[in-house]
């Protein structure tokens, strides 16, 4: 079995640095007492190195901008490159907080060959802005060492990897520290020595647990994997390297987390029509904004321009430290019917609506907007009803009574006795089933401005207008 | 005549009251009423552009004269918004007049923005057939925005507000002045203002009547409305 390993040196600062619109030098601070535990490339240019205080690194750069962070928060992270990871691997295990193993052998005639797999994902990586070092290896801890000491090839040779191994520093190969030491002050510098001794004096010398370490990196004993399998949901976290205090300023970070969105859509071959988005301030709840499409939706431009709506009502109350995108509702997506290639047509049109019913409900709030339906009542006010735009609502054609065309809110009393009687009376009495009863004799009239209207007398005797035909 | 004006006439720049009544040209939407078509440049609602309704109060029949766009447009599968409308349009009265109400969307709007833009938005849709807001304003810039809105698209956008702002100037194509007429089967409008032509008043339209015939007194049935016995 072949395995890749992806190590990824400066994961959460590089996680930070996604949500960044132009590079800068960067460091991550952290541990006890404080120190540079990563930083970029400018920041390295500056003469920053690992392991400085935040007082050495800022005065070495001036501009450079320190974050705190807490490391725990790389396992998440983790998780979300698996994500695009598993799309050209079967196989998959993490190795928190800053590894993931993926098997490779069985992928090499789907890429193309090794060299094809590799390049791909240095492509894949490239466009994420993700700095990883990869290396192949025939046990996944001969994979890992390797990876972790930038000694990874790109070959499947057997011999060419041995080789690697064997010129391996003893330091690299993740022993325990007193392990090191030993082998070390036995003038075992690299792993090649080390592997040659007898196992039997190796578990003697150095105890079971490091013998069976080097064994599992030769492959001679056997190396349990749990298998890393794809949530079912989508969840993308963002973090910000400085507070965002307007709205604008989330819609960047926003932008990057839906082409995600967009691409585990594609290769899911689904949609969906809500999205889930949480802004994080400091010390305040979350504030939780829901998107929503009327029609099944994969395009990002299509929801971050329902998303730029949104977001222009509701103003921040507190600078956002960071934002998630969640989306549990997956549909699956259904083959476009009825569609030529010539453009206009049925399809096309009910996109066109879907997407203008969505962009209203996006600024106006989904109930804003109403189909209006028929209701089997004979009440006046519940003969019809407002349904939400997007549920598909069923024609009906029944044989109605005649009906005025504009229904008012609610009865207003009749302030003036018509000059025209029409027709009528019509008696409705109904709903002594449900406690809302109603007996009433309509009538239809015509009033001294000119107005025809759809009055009704009740059971006290009162006169009501309830219509006007308009 | 003279070079010059037979010149200015192949070149059409010259409007002449004489050609008024063309064939229907694409972007006029027959109102269903050959009365009110007669008098209507190009026989018709003119679309892609402000048509501004006044109107004193509601239940005159104002909505029967749209009834004809409102029936073609639905069934054509175009949508028809009502924007801000001040009752409740009611659906069995509209299912009754053949008006598919599926295609019908009804919007509220908490702001006068919100309202501008919506209206905005539908008109440059290519699905709207017809948008018609209920306005309460006399805002020259909100009704500049809504000609500008309506110009954009190729959609019928018909601004309905009180007859109040009957004198004041607008840049609608097309204003009319709704009045009742005699009976509930008759409505008349004021045009007061057209392209190409001048104001015209006093027309008489029968529209839709609400009742065939008026309901003859039987001997046997007593009729109302009863005083209140008690």
């Amino acid at each position: 079995m072949l395995w890749l390993y992806l190590h990824f040196p400066y994961l959460l600062l590089e996680h930070f640095q996604q949500s960044e619109t132009a590079s800068r030098p960067m460091a991550l601070i952290g541990g006890h007492p404080p120190q540079v535990i990563q930083l970029n490339p400018e920041a390295a240019r500056a003469g920053v190195t690992e392991g400085q205080s935040p007082q050495t690194a800022s005065a070495l750069a001036d501009n450079l901008h320190l974050i705190a962070a807490d490391l725990e928060e790389q396992t998440g992270v983790l998780d979300q490159q698996a994500i695009w990871l598993y799309r050209h691997a079967a196989r998959i295990i993490l190795y928190p907080p800053d590894g993931i193993l993926a098997e490779a052998g069985s992928l090499r005639r789907l890429h193309g060959g090794l060299p094809g797999l590799w390049r791909k994902l240095q492509d894949e990586l490239d466009q994420r802005r993700l700095t990883a070092r990869l290396a192949c290896g025939l046990t996944p801890r001969s994979a890992r060492i390797l990876a972790r000491s930038r000694r990874g090839r790109c070959t499947e040779d057997a011999q060419a990897l041995r080789q690697s191994l064997d010129d391996l520093p003893v330091a690299a190969a993740d022993l325990d520290e007193r392990t090191t030491e030993r082998l070390q002050r036995m003038g075992l510098h690299t792993l090649g020595p080390v592997l040659a001794l007898p196992d039997r004096e190796l578990a003697r010398r150095l105890g079971p647990e490091t013998a069976l370490h080097l064994q599992q990196i030769e492959g001679r004993a056997v190396d349990p994997q749990t298998d890393w399998h794809p949530p079912p949901y989508f969840h993308r976290r963002l973090d910000f390297a400085e507070d965002v205090e307007h709205n604008s300023g989330l819609l960047f970070p926003l932008q990057r987390a839906l082409q995600e969105l967009e691409a585990e859509l594609c290769w899911r071959q689904q949609q969906t029509d809500t999205l889930q988005l949480e802004i994080r301030h400091r010390r305040r709840p979350v504030t939780p904004l829901q998107i929503r499409s009327t029609a099944p939706e994969h395009r990002a431009d299509a929801f971050i321009e329902l998303a730029r709506l949104k977001l222009e009502r509701h103003s921040l109350e507190a600078p956002a430290t960071g934002l998630s995108l969640k989306t549990r509702r997956f549909l699956d997506r259904h083959t476009p019917q009825g569609d030529d290639l010539f453009g206009e047509t049925l399809q096309h049109q009910e996109e066109a609506r879907q997407h203008l019913l969505s962009r209203l409900q996006a600024r106006l709030g989904e109930d804003a907007l109403h189909h209006l339906a028929l209701n089997a009542d004979h009440r006046p006010e519940r003969a019809w009803r407002a349904t939400p735009v997007g549920d598909g609502c069923l024609p009906s054609t029944p044989v109605m009574p005649r009906r005025p065309l504009w229904l008012l809110r609610q009865p207003q009393p009749l302030r003036e006795m018509p000059c025209q009687w029409l027709a009528g009376p019509e008696r409705i009495s109904a709903g002594w089933w449900d406690g809302e009863r109603v007996q009433r004799d309509y009538y239809i009239a015509r009033l001294h401005s000119g107005q025809t209207g759809w009055l009704f007398r009740d059971g006290t005797g009162g006169w009501f207008l309830h219509g006007w035909f308009g | 005549m003279s070079d010059i004006l037979d010149k200015l006439i192949d070149n059409a720049q010259i409007w002449q009251a004489s050609r008024q009544r063309q064939a229907l040209n694409p972007g006029i939407e027959s109102t269903g009423f050959p009365a009110l078509d007669a008098y209507l440049p190009g026989g018709g609602w003119p679309r892609g552009a402000m048509i501004e309704c006044l109107v004193a109060t509601p239940g005159i029949g104002e909505l029967r004269l749209m009834l004809p766009a409102l029936q073609r447009m639905t069934q054509a599968g175009q949508t028809v918004f009502w924007i801000d409308a001040p009752h409740i349009p009611y659906a069995p009265a509209l299912a009754r007049a053949d008006v598919d109400i599926r295609h019908l969307v009804t919007i509220r709007t908490q702001t006068r923005e919100d309202q501008l833009w919506t209206l905005e938005n539908c008109l440059r849709s290519p699905v709207t057939g017809l948008a018609m807001i209920w306005l309460d304003s006399a805002k020259r810039s909100d009704i500049r925005r809504i000609q500008l809105a309506a110009e954009a698209g190729d959609s019928l956008c018909i601004l309905f507000r009180h007859s109040r702002y009957a004198d004041q100037q607008s840049p609608a194509a097309l204003r009319l002045l709704l009045n009742p007429g005699e009976d509930s089967g008759q409505l008349c409008p004021d045009i007061l203002k057209r392209r190409g032509g001048w104001p015209v008043s006093g027309l008489q339209l029968a529209i839709p009547a609400i009742t065939t015939r008026p309901p003859e007194p039987a001997s046997n049935v007593i009729r109302g409305p009863w005083p209140r016995t008690h």
